[in-house]
């Protein structure tokens, strides 16, 4: 697919463009990090960045959100292999060749339009109220579900607890994780 | 240049055309005169009320025959954009996908009211619809024109009209290619005339009463939704301005040699004059490095302690002096009714400071260059934002544009924007865009907060439980006046009583004798609004007064609420009723567990009763909030679901409030500084909650976004005293207070 594709970033005016300060195109890094099956090279400066910041920033997927910085909200919530990860407590240089799975890449990264079960339950239950913490809370509960497949309600909520939800959704995440899991019993 | 103090009338066809708004499509105006041009002498938040005609400019049929929709309303989560569509679909028989839903620029509408204070269906009902239903019999009148038929023959169906002989002319066939603005004066109805489809309900509403979906929900879950934070644009820097190390502090001396040398360092820039530290740099950990080795001396500005506060805003202290600044109400003879009372209650109710905590912490984006600034930011107000700037650059508001973003989380704490300022000075500065995020440092130590309130209620009530006097002195600093400073604020705060402290202080009860009284006071910590502002530490005094009382008078706590509402409060008394019979009210609770009553009417408006269910956890030594039940009357519902996530939401917000949030001082800076000290209530925490809307077919509709969380800490606190007979008066309620000795 398309690897080294350097720094896309959401722009007003329609366009992606690369910074001139870095180059992820450099073939002899040491250091890729491969978010959602894409390989993207770090380059020697940006290896003390936090992987929430090398995604956020230079990958350019700004699905995952900064909340607190010190790994208490859950809004960096990504995967690395099936375990979800605080990012903003993650060197890029610790997730470097390690399978790195962001909101976006959830379902099917070739497909934008396909969703993860979690993501149609939350549409469905219309989980969301502002949704800044939603992507975080997803991935925390899709890495759940991978783990155990029919969690206990105790369950849900203890998982659940490391993700903060300032508009307090958190009835419709429970309601929504146990749909989820009675669909798949089912 | 500065624009002067005048107030330029410009009709709004006229605006239309310089912003190229009406690029297409049809649109109906108004010759009214816009504000564009303000008094340079001060930024002021956008205060104005809509007007029923500002709605026209909101709606406008394109010629696909879709209707785009300029919603006047930012989106936070509370779904408003959602309501307003459906009004906008009831109105011209539309489908949701036929409805493009636009948060417009500050270029391209109007100024309109920051976002605030629940009002958003409750004060846009009307111009919206006004602003629909008058597009939709344009619309007609160039079918008739068209067709040469009568308009009355001409009848509304989904997406156009049909004719009498059963042609149908769909809105597409209505709309030219260009731009077409109708004068307002083509169509003969006024606002009183013409038909609205909301108000007079001839075919039943299609539209309201459903459960429609917020459009972007499949952006948000998948995370492509762009919040102010997500916004980068070509070549931008990363930018931060250095706070002060404690509330007010003026910067002394900075040595940024270090810093300068510092790889991906671009610029640093010093006005010790402003205490403005300011740093571009061209990746995020350049930037940080780089802010952690600039060596800056601060001057604290006063000394401010947490104890010193306490002793400032303390019921007890002001009423030993007799000093009250305002009396709220004042009525018959509360002394007689002392005597005559069989039982009284007296007790002091206090609640901490708090901040908003929203997930997002305020970031922005600014491009400024010689003839235009363009800033991309998440704001309750982008036309103060955009004033705010144009100030601050010293250009013209109108070269000030202002893109606004959903936010993630407002609550009362984004009317500024203090990051897009921030972005704007070093765009400015820098010549290039820059970004500008604040840490969750930032956004806990440098924002207003909710005030810490401490109240003094004295009550009784007579041998057959009715209230006969009511002494309510409270203590507080000002919310909506609070950000305002200087000379200025020592004359309001005299003057007048300050009405977003004072929110919630009526009780809705029968009260023969009363007197409400309170004194604003302002104490180094900045206030302004949180969600609900007075209203919830307000009716915490109350309804846990309330709950005392009936305790006293050996009456149910429903039974006596009921027994004192007057006949006026009768939709407080159906949703009391409503709420006792969905929680079966009169069931007893198993051990260590125990259920609490509140209620209150928010802004005069929505009515609303909530009962919590606690458990002692004596082991873990935890208050839990297990089972919650919410009745609410806030008139007509027009998205049923929206309403009841939003009360959701706001139960989940009032148990974290009662059990908890507080913010305090520490050596004269804010103590808490993430979310390990500023702890919010987290999902195992959440009480599983059921929600009953009483007569939501009926009345004006209400707010929805802040009513259901007044009454939540109160019902919390009654809730632990029926568990163990043990009153907390003091928020957050935290096991050792309520049991000092250990477990009961």
């Amino acid at each position: 697919m398309f690897s080294c594709l350097g720094w896309w970033s959401f722009q007003a005016k329609g366009e992606p463009s690369k910074s001139k300060f870095w180059d992820c195109t450099i073939a002899d890094s040491r250091f890729k990090l491969l978010p959602n099956g894409n390989a993207f090279n770090v380059p020697e400066e940006l290896q003390s960045e936090t992987l929430l910041d090398f995604i956020r920033d230079f990958a350019g997927l700004k699905g995952t959100k900064f909340g607190c910085g010190i790994g208490l909200c859950g809004a960096c919530t990504v995967h690395i292999g099936t375990e979800a990860v605080r990012a903003c407590q993650v060197s890029v240089a610790e997730a470097a060749d390690k399978q790195v799975t962001t909101i976006e890449g959830l379902a099917d990264p070739s497909d934008p339009e396909e969703m993860h079960p979690l993501q149609r339950a939350w549409i469905n239950n219309a989980v969301p109220q502002c949704g800044y913490c939603q992507p975080g809370q997803i991935m925390a509960a899709s890495a759940l579900l991978k783990r155990n497949p029919s969690p206990t309600d105790a369950e849900i909520r203890k998982e659940m607890s490391g993700n903060l939800c300032r508009c307090g959704t958190y009835g419709r995440i429970r309601k929504a994780i146990a749909l989820v899991v009675l669909e798949s019993a089912g | 240049m500065k624009a002067g103090f005048r107030n330029t009338p410009i009709d709004r066809r006229r605006f239309l055309k310089w912003t190229g708004w009406a690029a297409a499509g049809v649109t109906v105006t108004a010759s009214v005169s816009l504000p564009l041009v303000r008094s340079s002498l001060s930024a002021l938040p956008t205060l104005a009320d809509p007007e029923i005609e500002d709605g026209l400019v909101w709606v406008q049929a394109l010629p696909d025959g879709r209707i785009r929709f300029y919603c006047p309303r930012m989106e936070m989560g509370q779904g408003t954009s959602l309501g307003l569509s459906q009004i906008v679909a009831e109105e011209l028989n539309v489908e949701q996908t036929e409805i493009e839903c636009v948060f417009a620029d500050t270029g391209q509408v109007p100024p309109f009211k920051m976002t605030v204070g629940s009002e958003g269906i409750a004060k846009f009902f009307d111009p919206v619809s006004f602003g629909a239903a008058r597009l939709r019999e344009t619309l007609r009148s160039r079918a008739a024109a068209k067709t040469d038929l009568p308009s009355d023959s001409i009848r509304s169906m989904p997406g156009g009209f049909l004719l009498p002989d059963g042609t149908a002319l769909e809105y597409s066939s209505l709309v030219p290619a260009g731009a077409l603005i109708v004068p307002e004066d083509a169509l003969q109805e006024t606002h009183e005339t013409l038909q609205r489809n909301v108000v007079e309900r001839r075919r039943g509403y299609q539209a309201i009463g459903s459960s429609w979906r917020q459009q972007d929900l499949q952006a948000i879950v998948t995370g492509s939704m762009v919040y102010s934070r997500d916004v980068s644009l070509a070549g931008m820097g990363y930018g931060l301005v250095l706070k002060p190390e404690t509330l007010g502090a003026q910067l002394l001396s900075v040595d940024s040699r270090v810093a300068r040398s510092m790889p991906g360092v671009v610029n640093i820039v010093i006005d010790l004059a402003d205490s403005f530290v300011g740093i571009i740099a061209e990746t995020p950990s350049s930037l940080k490095e780089a802010a952690d080795a600039v060596d800056v001396q601060w001057r604290a500005s006063e000394d401010l302690s947490q104890h010193q506060i306490n002793g400032v805003l303390d019921v007890d202290s002001a009423g030993a002096r007799g000093d009250f600044e305002h009396e709220l109400n004042l009525h018959g003879d509360t002394s007689a009714g002392r005597k005559a009372a069989r039982h009284s209650v007296s007790a002091r109710y206090d609640t901490p400071f708090a901040a908003h905590s929203a997930m997002e912490a305020r970031a922005a984006t600014a491009s400024v260059d010689e003839t235009k600034a363009e800033i991309w930011c998440g704001t309750q107000d982008p036309f103060f934002v955009q004033r705010r700037i144009a100030k601050l650059l010293d250009r013209a508001e109108a070269d000030v544009i202002v893109h606004p973003h959903r936010m993630g989380g407002g609550f009362g704490g984004r009317l500024r924007c203090q990051a897009a300022e921030e972005a704007a000075s070093l765009s400015a500065l820098s010549g290039r865009p820059v970004h500008v995020a604040w840490s969750r440092e930032a956004e806990l130590a440098n924002n207003y907060y909710q005030p810490a309130f401490s109240h003094s209620i004295r009550a009784g009530a007579a041998r057959d439980g009715k209230i006969g006097y009511w002494e309510h002195d409270f203590v507080s600093s000002p919310i909506i006046l609070g950000p305002l400073a200087g000379s200025m604020a020592w004359v309001t705060d005299r003057v007048a009583a300050d009405e977003g402290t004072a929110r919630g202080s009526q009780p809705p009860y029968e009260l023969p004798n009363r007197q409400i009284r309170y004194s604003d006071i302002r104490t180094g910590v900045p206030t302004g609004a949180w969600r609900g502002l007075g209203a919830a530490p307000n009716a915490f005094a109350i309804e846990s007064a309330m709950d005392e009382l009936a305790r006293a008078a050996e009456i149910d706590p429903l039974d006596f609420r009921l027994l004192n509402l007057p006949a006026a409060q009768h939709r407080l008394a159906a949703v009391l009723r409503r709420v006792a019979a969905i929680c079966n009210w009169s069931q007893s609770s198993p051990p260590n567990t125990g259920r609490g009553l509140a209620c209150a009417v928010y802004k005069d408006q929505t009515a609303v009763a909530v009962v919590i269910e606690v458990k002692l956890d004596h082991q873990a030594k935890e208050i839990k909030a297990t089972r919650a039940w919410c009745a609410q009357d806030c008139g007509l519902v027009i998205n049923p679901d929206q309403v009841e996530n939003q009360v959701l939401g706001n139960i989940a917000w009032g148990c974290s409030m009662a059990l908890k949030e507080r913010i305090s001082l520490e050596d004269g800076a804010i103590a808490e500084t993430n979310f390990h000290s500023y702890q919010l209530l987290r999902n195992h925490e959440c009480p599983e909650t059921m929600v009953a809307l009483v007569n939501p077919d009926g009345g004006a509709p209400a707010g929805v976004g802040e009513a259901a969380m007044v009454p939540v800490a109160a019902a919390v606190a009654n809730a632990v005293f029926s568990a163990s007979g043990r009153r907390a008066r003091r928020l957050p309620i935290q096991y050792d207070a309520v049991f000092p000795e250990g477990d009961s």
